[in-house]
């Protein structure tokens, strides 16, 4: 099942790694019956397979959205999953978290450390619970790979340190893995 | 968490996921950094003290991100749990050892560590220039360590020793006060 994108926020609110899985949207986007406004239609904004953080990259396909870049997108996201997350706790208690939510066209899940290191991901509707999955990123890629190399800056501000070679390619494998479920 | 629980995590933990290294590696690399920083300050032990601090907080803002994928701990609920924690899971499975926590203030916001055993400072004895006795806090870096890690899980805290075997104290002492919670900080807002 398709993963549509990846972001990660650090405690300063600030989004310190986007990956986005373009070929995949496209896929998805073509089972859909086309509306009147087809974006997608349009193969200068498709041509390239994966973006990683070009500023103006055309990132979403989704037609109400027409285009915003990879920053907006990764801004809206975290000025979601903020709400949801502080509205939860005002609701529930501190120690509560939301676990996902759908939409009629993709599913968001999140995972937040004690850190307030907060990982996003966005998915096919149809894909089952990521928060462990997530968990595994933390764990064994962005600990490993990140935090652990001794070269990497503590706090990664606009993104420095955190898109190294073997988490990205840490990354993608494991991505892979949850797509071929 | 109960102390028995933590302590069971801590042991459980180090047992099976942690690699381990050699201790007087461990001892005789500080003990190296230590002696460096004392030759580079030319014995100026107040600024040895505050560079180890300073070396510790780095490692400590690491630290806690392999403390939390290693043991898979949650936030804790008060600063007793913190202290249970920090003792029987977090010392343990860096250092193998659990210093005692005692000493509460009545507040809750300050208690003290004492160090039993402390694998930095075997083998250590201090320099005998009159100075280093009543100046040096030789494994200050733990200190820093405490406050870089805590501060990531949004508490902020002051951490001292207040004695040390080494300087001919009965005990080795470490004071560690909650400051305050750091609140959640807030996105920029939009320009």
């Amino acid at each position: 099942m398709p993963i549509y994108s990846f972001y990660i926020f650090d405690r300063h609110c600030e989004c310190i790694y986007v990956k986005q899985w373009l070929e995949r949207e496209r896929e998805r986007s073509s089972f859909r019956p086309q509306t009147a406004n087809s974006t997608i239609s349009s193969p200068a904004t498709l041509s390239e397979k994966r973006v990683s953080t070009p500023i103006d990259a055309p990132t979403n396909a989704r037609p109400p959205h027409g285009r915003l870049s990879v920053q907006d997108d990764a801004k809206l996201v975290f000025g979601v999953v903020f709400s949801l997350r502080n509205m939860v706790r005002k609701l529930s208690g501190p120690d509560d978290n939301f676990i996902s939510y759908r939409t009629s066209s993709y599913k968001l899940h999140y995972y937040e450390t004690p850190t307030n290191l907060k990982f996003v991901m966005l998915t096919d509707i149809r894909m089952d619970n990521l928060r462990v999955a997530l968990h595994q990123i933390y764990i064994n890629l962005y600990v490993e790979f990140v935090t652990k190399n001794p070269l990497s800056p503590v706090e990664h501000k606009g993104g420095e340190g955190v898109a190294c070679e073997l988490f990205e390619l840490g990354l993608e494998r494991f991505v892979q893995t949850i797509q071929d479920v | 968490m109960s102390s028995t629980k933590a302590a069971r995590i801590g042991e459980e933990v180090w047992k099976t996921r942690i690699d381990k290294v050699n201790a007087e590696l461990v001892t005789l690399t500080y003990g190296s950094i230590v002696a460096q920083l004392c030759k580079d300050f030319e014995g100026d032990y107040m600024e040895v003290n505050k560079q180890l601090d300073k070396m510790g907080y780095n490692i400590g803002l690491r630290l806690i991100e392999d403390f939390l994928a290693k043991t898979n701990t949650g936030r804790c609920a008060n600063f007793r749990e913190t202290a249970e924690t920090i003792s029987k899971i977090g010392f343990k499975v860096f250092l193998n050892i659990t210093p005692t926590v005692t000493n509460w203030t009545s507040d809750n916001k300050q208690f003290s560590l004492i160090f039993d055993e402390n694998p930095l400072a075997d083998f250590v004895e201090l320099p005998d220039d009159g100075r280093a006795q009543n100046e040096l806090w030789y494994s200050n870096i733990l200190c820093g360590v405490l406050r870089g890690a805590l501060e990531m899980v949004q508490m902020q805290v002051d951490a001292h020793f207040a004695s040390d075997v080494l300087r001919g104290n009965d005990t080795t002492e470490m004071r560690v006060t909650l400051i305050r919670m750091i609140d959640d900080e807030l996105p920029p807002g939009d320009d």
